[in-house]
Order: C-alpha cells, then sequence, then structure tokens
C-alpha cells in the first residue's frame, strides 16, 4: 500500500511539472512578457490615462469660466511681444483700480516662447459695468543691459459681454525703451 | 520716464464681434484665430497641454494645428496626433518639423522604413534645429548601421553646433573601439569640441566640451601619449560631471609621465567629490600608488587604508539607500530626499557635485531606462496632484452653485428701485448737457451715458434672466457632479498606474545600487590586496634586514 503509493506519487508530481512547464512554455512562446513588455503596458496605460487627464482639464475650465466668469462681467487681460530681442522680460504685475490682480515671473521657456508669438493671459476676472483703471508694472532688461522698470496705464469701460485687453510690449533699436500699447477687444 | 502709451481702441472688432460665427479671413474671426493660436502656443510652452488643446479647437491655420499635434502628443493621444502631422506634412510651412516629429513617432512604433523616409523629409524641408536634429538621427542610422562613412557625410553637411558635436562624439566612440591608432577617433573629438563650441546654449555647451575632453584624455592616455592626454584633461573645467574622473585620468596621466607628486594632487582633488562618480575609487587607490612609486611607504600604508575606510563607509550608505528604496520607493529616496536639502542657495552649485546621495542621482539618471522609470513616476504624481487640485477646486464650485439655488429670486420691486434711479441719473445728464462743457467733460458724460444706457439694458434681461437663473444652475451643478466623478475615477487610476510606476523604479534602483556595492566591493578587494602587497613587501624587507 505505501509503496504503491510512494510509486504513484512520483507520477502525479511529474506529470504535474510536466503541465506546468507546458503551461509556462506557451505563455513564454505565445504571450511577449519581461520588464520590457511590462514598460510598453504601463507606458500605453499611462498615455490613455493623459489623455483623458487633458480632456477632463479642458472641460473643467470651462466649467470654471461658466460659474466663475459669468460673460458679461468678464474681463481678461492678456500680453505680446512685439519686438523679439530688445527685452527679457523679468517680471510683471498688474493692477486693477489700484488693486493688485496678477503677478508673474518668467521662466527662459516663457520669454522664448512669447519671442516666438506666443500669447500669455495674464489675467481674468469680473468687473462691474464702467469706467476701470489698469496698471501694468513690467521690470526687464532691455539688449543695452539695462535694467527698466516700467509703470503703465490704461483707462477702459466695461460694457456687457466678454472684454479682452491686448497689452503688446515693443522695444525697438538704438534705445531699445519700453513701448506698451493697448487693444481692447469685445 | 519716457514711457510711451499708445491706446487703439479697435471699433472695428464691435460690429464684427457681434456675428455669430465668424466668416473664414473677416479680420475679427482672423484676430480671434490669431489670439488663440497665440495663447495655445504659449500654454504648451509653459507646460500646459490641455490648455493648448482647448485654445486651438477650432482652429485650422497650420502653426495652431502643430501646436494641437504637439499637444496631444504630450498628452499621450499620439493616433490623433499623427493624423494632423500628416496632414501638415502635405501643406506649406511647417513640413520639416511635422516630419520629424512623425519620424520620433515611427521610430517609437518600431518602424524604422517610415522613420527614415521622415527623417530625410525633416533634413531636406526643415530650418534651424530641427534641420540639425533630422540630420544628426539621419547619421546616427548610418553609423548604427555600421556605415560610419556615410554618417560622416552627413555630419559635414551639418552647421556647427550641439547636434553636430553629438553626431562627431559618436563618431569617435566608433573609431576609438574598431581604431587602433587612435587619430581618426582624436581627430572627430576635436571635430566635435570645435563644433560644441559654436552651441547658443552655454551649459549645455560646456557639459558637452567637459565629456570630450575627458574622452580624448582617456583615448590619449590608452594609447601611452601623455602629453597630449594631459593638455586634454586640463582643460576639463572644475564644476562638470565630468571632472572627478577627468581628475583621474589627468593623474594617472601624470604618473604614467613619472610626475608622481603633481599626479597625487590631481588625485586629491578627485578624492573630494563622492564615491558615485567615475574616477573617484580609482582615485583612492591611486593615492597610495602614487606614494608607494614615490618610496614612501608608510604613507603608502596609510592611503590604502584610508581607502578600505571610504569604502567600507561607501558600503554601508549604499546598504542604507537600498533599504531605504525597499521601505520608501526609489522616488522618495532617490529623486526626492536628493532634491530636499537644507542648504542655501547659494550653496546650490556646490551641492549638486558634492552631495553622495545626489551623485547616486545622476549617475543612475544616466541610464536610458531609468530615466524613462523615473519620468514615469514624476508624470503620473504630478497628474495626481493636478487632479487632486481640481477635485478641490469643483468642491468650492459645487459648494456655491448649492448656495445659489438656495438663495431664491430676488424680489422683483429692486429692479424697479434701480430703473428710477438710471432714470433720474439720465435726467441729471441731459441737464448738464446743456452747460458749456470741456471737450473733456462732454467725453466724460459720453463714457458715463453709455454705462447708464448698458446698466439699463441688463436691468430690461434681468427679469428674464432670473427666470432662467435655476435651471442654469442645475445645469452647472450636474455639470459639475458629472466631472467630480470623472476626477475621482481618475485619481484611483492614476494611484494604481502610479503603484505599477514605482515598482518598476524600485526594481532598477535597487539593481543599481548591487552594482554600485558590487563596484565597491571590488574596490574594496584591490585595497586590501594592496596592503596584503605592502604588507607582504615590509616583512620581507624586515626579515633581510634581520630585523624582528
Amino acid at each position: 500500500m505505501v509503496a504503491g503509493a510512494q510509486l504513484t506519487q512520483p507520477v502525479r508530481r511529474k506529470f504535474g511539472v510536466t503541465a506546468a512547464t507546458l503551461a509556462a512554455l506557451f505563455i513564454a512562446l505565445v504571450l511577449p512578457s519581461g520588464p520590457g513588455v511590462e514598460a510598453d503596458t504601463l507606458d500605453g496605460d499611462i498615455d490613455r490615462l493623459k489623455a483623458d487627464v487633458a480632456d477632463l482639464s479642458q472641460r473643467l475650465y470651462e466649467l470654471e469660466e461658466d460659474v466663475l466668469y459669468p460673460a458679461d462681467t468678464q474681463v481678461a487681460v492678456f500680453l505680446t511681444l512685439r519686438d523679439r530681442d530688445g527685452l527679457e522680460l523679468d517680471t510683471i504685475e498688474l493692477y486693477l483700480n489700484d488693486t493688485p490682480v496678477a503677478s508673474h515671473l518668467y521662466t527662459e521657456r516663457e520669454r522664448d516662447s512669447l519671442k516666438q508669438g506666443g500669447v500669455q493671459r495674464l489675467y481674468m476676472g469680473n468687473l462691474p459695468h464702467g469706467s476701470h483703471q489698469l496698471k501694468a508694472v513690467l521690470t526687464a532688461s532691455s539688449a543695452n543691459e539695462r535694467f527698466v522698470r516700467r509703470e503703465v496705464t490704461h483707462a477702459f469701460r466695461k460694457s456687457p459681454g466678454e472684454s479682452r485687453i491686448q497689452m503688446t510690449l515693443d522695444a525697438k533699436a538704438p534705445d531699445y525703451e519700453p513701448d506698451v500699447s493697448f487693444q481692447e477687444w469685445k | 520716464m519716457m514711457l510711451q502709451l499708445r491706446f487703439a481702441k479697435c471699433t472695428g472688432f464691435l460690429a464684427l464681434a457681434l456675428a455669430f460665427t465668424p466668416l473664414p479671413g473677416n479680420a475679427a474671426g482672423d484676430d480671434q484665430a490669431r489670439l488663440s493660436g497665440g495663447l495655445a502656443k504659449f500654454a504648451l510652452d509653459s507646460g500646459d497641454p490641455a490648455a493648448a488643446l482647448r485654445y486651438t479647437r477650432n482652429l485650422s491655420a497650420e502653426a495652431a494645428v502643430l501646436v494641437r499635434a504637439k499637444a496631444l502628443l504630450a498628452t499621450g493621444d499620439s493616433d490623433s496626433a499623427r493624423q494632423l502631422l500628416e496632414q501638415l506634412s502635405s501643406g506649406q510651412y511647417h513640413r520639416g518639423e511635422a516630419a520629424l516629429l512623425l519620424a520620433e513617432l515611427a521610430s517609437a512604433s518600431g518602424d524604422d522604413e517610415n522613420a527614415g523616409k521622415h527623417l530625410q523629409t525633416a533634413a531636406r524641408l526643415a530650418h534651424g534645429d530641427i534641420r540639425q536634429q533630422a540630420l544628426y538621427r539621419l547619421a546616427e542610422r548610418h553609423r548604427e548601421a555600421g556605415q560610419t562613412d556615410r554618417a560622416g557625410q552627413v555630419l559635414a553637411s551639418m552647421d556647427p553646433g550641439y547636434w553636430a558635436a553629438l553626431g562627431y562624439m559618436n563618431i569617435a566612440a566608433d573609431y576609438g573601439r574598431r581604431d587602433l591608432n587612435p587619430s581618426r577617433a582624436l581627430v572627430a573629438l576635436r571635430v566635435a569640441l570645435a563644433m560644441a563650441e559654436e552651441d547658443s546654449d552655454s551649459s549645455r555647451s560646456n557639459e558637452l566640451k567637459s565629456r570630450l575632453l575627458v574622452r580624448a584624455g582617456h583615448l590619449a592616455h590608452k594609447h601611452e601619449d601623455y602629453d597630449k592626454a594631459i593638455s586634454f584633461l586640463e582643460k576639463v573645467p572644475l564644476e562638470s560631471y565630468s571632472t572627478p574622473q577627468g581628475l583621474y585620468l589627468h593623474g594617472l596621466a601624470l604618473s604614467a609621465n613619472g610626475n608622481h607628486r603633481a599626479a597625487m594632487q590631481s588625485w586629491h582633488r578627485a578624492k573630494k567629490y563622492p564615491l558615485a562618480y567615475p574616477g573617484v575609487a580609482n582615485a583612492w587607490l591611486g593615492t597610495g600608488r602614487g606614494y608607494d612609486l614615490s618610496g614612501y611607504l608608510g604613507q603608502a600604508g596609510e592611503a590604502y587604508l584610508a581607502a578600505n575606510a571610504s569604502f567600507e563607509s561607501e558600503r554601508v550608505t549604499l546598504r542604507k539607500l537600498a533599504d531605504q528604496i525597499r521601505d520608501k520607493g526609489a522616488y522618495q529616496a532617490l529623486v526626492r530626499d536628493a532634491r530636499d536639502s537644507n542648504a542655501e542657495w547659494f550653496l546650490a552649485d556646490s551641492r549638486t557635485l558634492t552631495q553622495p546621495r545626489t551623485a547616486y542621482l545622476l549617475q543612475f539618471m544616466e541610464d536610458p531606462g531609468a530615466q524613462e522609470a523615473v519620468s514615469r513616476v514624476a508624470e503620473l504624481e504630478q497628474i495626481g496632484l493636478q487632479l487632486a487640485r481640481h477635485e478641490d477646486s469643483l468642491v468650492v464650485f459645487r459648494g456655491v452653485i448649492r448656495e445659489r439655488l438656495e438663495s431664491g429670486d430676488h424680489p422683483p420691486a429692486d429692479v424697479a428701485r434701480y430703473k428710477d434711479e438710471i432714470e433720474a441719473l439720465t435726467e441729471r445728464m441731459s441737464g448738464l448737457d446743456k452747460q458749456a462743457l470741456t471737450a473733456e467733460q462732454q467725453a466724460a458724460l459720453r463714457n458715463t451715458a453709455g454705462t447708464l444706457a448698458e446698466l439699463g439694458s441688463s436691468l430690461d434681461k434681468l427679469d428674464q434672466r432670473l427666470a432662467q437663473k435655476d435651471q442654469r444652475l442645475s445645469e452647472l451643478l450636474s455639470r459639475s457632479d458629472r466631472a467630480l466623478e470623472r476626477i475621482q475615477a481618475n485619481r484611483s487610476r492614476t494611484r494604481r498606474l502610479q503603484e505599477r510606476a514605482e515598482a518598476a523604479l524600485n526594481e532598477i534602483a535597487l539593481a543599481y545600487v548591487d552594482k554600485q556595492d558590487d563596484r565597491m566591493a571590488f574596490a574594496l578587494d584591490r585595497t586590501e590586496q594592496q596592503i596584503a602587497h605592502l604588507y607582504e613587501y615590509l616583512a620581507i624587507r624586515n626579515i633581510e634586514r634581520g630585523e624582528p
């Protein structure tokens, strides 16, 4: 009895091992595996997540605008550069009716982006209808290696509907004096 | 203050903006498209590809399509990006850049043939840095296929700068491996140095030049041209990643020239850097060897013992690092802890090269696999933080919307009172209008009249808007609820993926730390052998002298 059991056990175990080996071989041959494959799967999953999060971010942004900035009271201020090499923008501060509403410290990449035609939305908020004053304080280093700090003001009237104000910064040779122009868009 | 202030009021836009859909080619539509295109570009460049996608949703200009394609690539939607890039490649303005991006996509999916074709197109049509990148990649393809001469021809057609320097550096490595004579490799390295000189990014140029000088020094030393090796290595700047290795090789070349004293000065300087850097462990050993060759056997023994203690201590550090990786994860132990420091900002530069953990991180990050693993975790961490911020904001929005819903309607009497006030003010203004006014006063009056008229028309619409208020708020609330559900689902997805990404990074990091430990064990073994040889020699000498 005992001897019989001893005889049968190794056979079963052997079969078990063979089946497992075959299964492993099948998996190894049919299904790709290894750290590279895991990394590829992970990259694919991360890409899908990133695409979903980007879509979600866009919808949230629209929702935020609808909740926080109703079209009738909405005011947005944008910044563009006209001259590529005249000024290296360092910081900008925005005041609406003497209240500070936005400030920005520029990185190299942001400066390059502005020089290549990028437009920065400096501020978005709400204002009642009527007359208002926008003040911008900018610091920059000019192409003739001067540090400049300038204040500019612009009076405007908030009307119903979205109001957009575009500030364009220019600094022409030879003196590279900062020149700020304002354009109102409706 | 010589400030010029210009004010250009675009009244033309007022009329045009009233149109529901701007016709193609009309001024307001074009300006709107330009503004959105510029906003998209800035958003993409400042790391917000989702905003870039939003701004470019309805834009058809080629520059905006390119920004959209790049934003899609940054957000992981390669298929949509490929479609846009293919559309651009038959366009007018951005064919070269589109071809380079298509080549990258083809290469990532293993389609080498198409990658090559796109690179050829990019090299033919692109300008500036994009063209140089395309040419560099073409040269690399030839080099990797063993066609060094064709790679050289491509490199010869490139403008001086970073990409050409990289190409010549790689070709030099090939020559160095194949040739028995180092001349071709050294010439290629000299050309690479000249090309790197023209790179407009000075920090990148300095780092590359340091590497090139160390390579040239190593090559010259290997072929026993010690004076040439010294001349290259003397030019390695002291604040680069390659400095410790450069100092070690400099010492080696000086020692080979018989100048052991100067050699030991270089090795002493190399020893100031953490043992993680290439060449530092050898510099510790070299100091002992230098004393030995100079005949100072006592100091040689002390130097070897010091090296021994230093290697032992480094192995303890590595074991602690491995334990921390197992406990806290590699991202925390290697990346975050290396980043967090109490050092003052003005010490930051020296800190980067002298902190052992930063040194291990820098060396670990040399491996492309490690770079990918770390960037996966970093990216997922950022996504997690972004989603958490969105969730916080959304919870506040929902609270605000609920409050507005519960606050009820304004009494209609308020509207009537405001209308009376506007009427009274308008009457007062018409009284003022009859008086003699300056031009400035007239302008101010016109301005105020305009505001009053706008307020009046807003009040007229108020009843209608108040009637729709609840419906609109309910719609906003249900949009917020849906968004919140999506955020929470994506946060769980992010957490799960981050766990997987961290596990993969831990595996690579632990293998790296093990390898470093093996390196230290080998260095320790060599020091012990040197000490044994030294003691053996001293014992034999004492026996020969008849001393006990």
